[in-house]
């Protein structure tokens, strides 16, 4: 699953199909809101249109008193022409706020008290529009009309020169076929859009994805063999030295020292002798902890205790006490045990370098599935950085050859172990690590 | 021809006599109302009242059973005139008749007809309250 996420193709539809629902989430919103505007407009141009052509030439004179023969006449010749497409109610308010016409008979004569808004049309004319309050007492039978309301009203005028308020209900179910009139023009173009622009990148995408894992493969195989033919050339070197030099340095050491103890030869010899055999056999261990260095003679399991004392042999020359100590590591692989000795080599050369240790061990042993090991001086140890954990105790990588060992904390990552580096000021440092068996 | 004052004043209360007679009828429901009167000659009248959804179908007649005859009309709802017009009587039967929608209101409704015969000078009133 973690692989599949990580493939860069299931990342662009995953962040192509957000952006789809961002801009599908958007688009509604957005045509939403244009549509109203748009009804609203719509409604407000009707209502001014009918108040203008139709409501005010119908209006007889009477009708703003009440008149019932006028009401009777605007009745008979506007109604019809009044109730057309999206209209669902007709009010005609006087200024005194009585309704002298409606097409709901039952309002005509009542009195409400007219809101700022229509005193403000009424006033000074205009149009305007607002969600109708089904609440109120005038439009209570408004409510048998189901749903939401939108009321426009705009002014218009009596022959006897008295502002009427003309005011037209519509639906809002009305709106939102509007809303959906809108949406459905926008979204072809948004949604096609984008789904053209996913099916036309996926491939391309994809192509260059493969291309892309190609030429990591490519390099990662070149890096392979570059390495594979360092370690068959160090291994060739290690073999020729150990089986040339090193064969004759410790014959020579072995005939030294032989020559030395013979009886025959004299005292004087014999005292000369003796400083050149110790130097040849320091000579020798020196070599081959080269020889280990360069190629371990066998990095299996049963050869890893041998390596690792090959490997601290140069801490005595130093002036370190070294120990090594290796339990229980029968069923480790091969390559963990070569894990531990790249990082052990690493380890134990920082500390014979830059620690200033006294003394130094080395353990390698199991637990809980995993190899382990902790390679420890009682050195001068470091200091966290100043932008570090504010702890003096850092569990990160020394600044000196430190590369060495974040380089191997990236083959430990792969390996799925743990490389961590604890360290304070005085404290010495212990290089530890965890790696499945 | 000579009109006697005596004459007239027979023929005034005659008329009015008979216009009493077709006294205003009332109803508020759901009923249509019918009302029938005889004008100031020979020719009668007829007013019903029928609601519908909030409105009044009005219904008036008027039958002098002579064809040919203009007669001027008018309804008036609630003293108002909410219709008027001319119109000709007609065969076979020699009458016409108007049909015109009102607003229903709030209250009694009154609504009358008005007709008139300029030529023989015989007029014809008649009430529903509805």
């Amino acid at each position: 699953m973690r692989r599949q996420l990580a493939n860069p193709v299931v990342q662009f539809l995953a962040a192509g199909f957000v952006v789809l629902v961002v801009v599908v989430v958007g688009t509604v919103q957005l045509s939403r809101q244009a549509a109203d505007r748009e009804a609203i407009k719509d409604a407000r141009s009707t209502t001014a249109l009918l108040g203008r052509s139709v409501a005010q030439p119908a209006v007889p004179r009477g009708l703003v008193d009440g008149d019932a023969g006028a009401v009777d006449r605007f009745d008979r010749t506007a109604l019809r022409r009044l109730l057309v497409g999206d209209v669902k109610r007709i009010k005609i308010w006087n200024g005194a706020g009585r309704i002298v016409y409606s097409d709901k008979t039952r309002l005509i004569g009542s009195h409400y008290p007219l809101g700022d808004d229509e005193l403000d049309v009424l006033h000074k004319g205009a149009t305007d529009a607002e969600l109708s309050d089904l609440a109120k007492p005038e439009n209570r039978f408004e409510r048998a009309l189901g749903g939401d309301l939108l009321e426009v009203y705009t002014r218009i005028w009596s022959p006897e020169g008295d502002p009427l308020l003309f005011e037209v209900y519509y639906s809002a179910a009305d709106i939102a076929h509007r809303r959906s009139e809108v949406y459905d023009e926008f979204q072809p173009i948004t949604l096609g859009g984008l789904l053209v622009l996913v099916a036309l990148t996926t491939p391309l995408l994809w192509a260059l994805t493969r291309r892309l894992d190609r030429s990591a493969r490519d390099r990662e195989r070149l890096l392979l063999a570059a390495a594979d033919a360092s370690e068959s050339e160090r291994r060739r070197i290690a073999r020729d030295l150990h089986d040339g030099v090193v064969q004759d340095l410790a014959g020579t050491s072995f005939a030294l020292s032989a020559t030395a103890r013979d009886p025959g030869t004299d005292a004087r010899t014999a005292e000369r002798l003796a400083p050149m055999s110790r130097s040849l056999r320091s000579s020798l261990r020196s070599l081959r902890s080269l020889l280990v260095e360069i190629y371990p003679p066998d990095l299996g399991v049963d050869g890893l205790a041998a390596a690792l004392e090959d490997l601290v042999a140069p801490a005595a020359s130093a002036g370190v006490a070294a120990r090594v100590e290796v339990y229980d590591v029968q069923e480790a692989s091969q390559d963990s045990v070569r894990l531990v000795w790249r990082v052990a080599q690493e380890a134990v050369r920082n500390a014979l370098r830059h620690a200033d240790a006294s003394r130094l061990s080395v353990q390698v042993g199991t637990a809980g599935g995993l190899l382990t090991l902790d390679v420890t001086d009682d050195g001068r140890g470091f200091a966290a950085r100043p932008d570090s954990r504010p702890d003096s105790r850092r569990d990160s990588l020394p600044d000196t050859g430190g590369i060495g060992l974040r380089a191997l904390r990236d083959l430990v990552k792969e390996a799925g172990g743990r490389l961590q580096v604890r360290s304070a000021p005085d404290s010495g440092t212990t290089v530890h690590l965890e790696v499945p068996l | 021809m000579r009109i006697r004052p005596a004459h007239l004043a027979v023929a005034l209360l005659t008329s009015s006599v008979l216009i009493s007679v077709a006294g205003p009828a009332q109803a508020k429901g759901g009923d249509d109302v019918v009302r029938r009167g005889s004008c100031t000659g020979a020719t009668h009248w007829k007013l019903k009242v029928k609601p519908d959804d909030g409105r009044l179908e009005v219904e008036a007649e008027v039958d002098s059973n002579r064809v040919g005859q203009t007669w001027g009309w008018r309804l008036v709802h609630n003293g108002s005139t909410s219709a008027s017009g001319t119109a000709t009587t007609t065969a076979p039967s020699g009458s016409f008749e108007v049909r015109r929608r009102m607003v229903n209101l709030a209250g009694t409704d009154t609504i009358t007809l008005r007709a008139s015969n300029a030529r023989t000078g015989e007029r014809c009133v008649g009430t529903v309250r509805f």
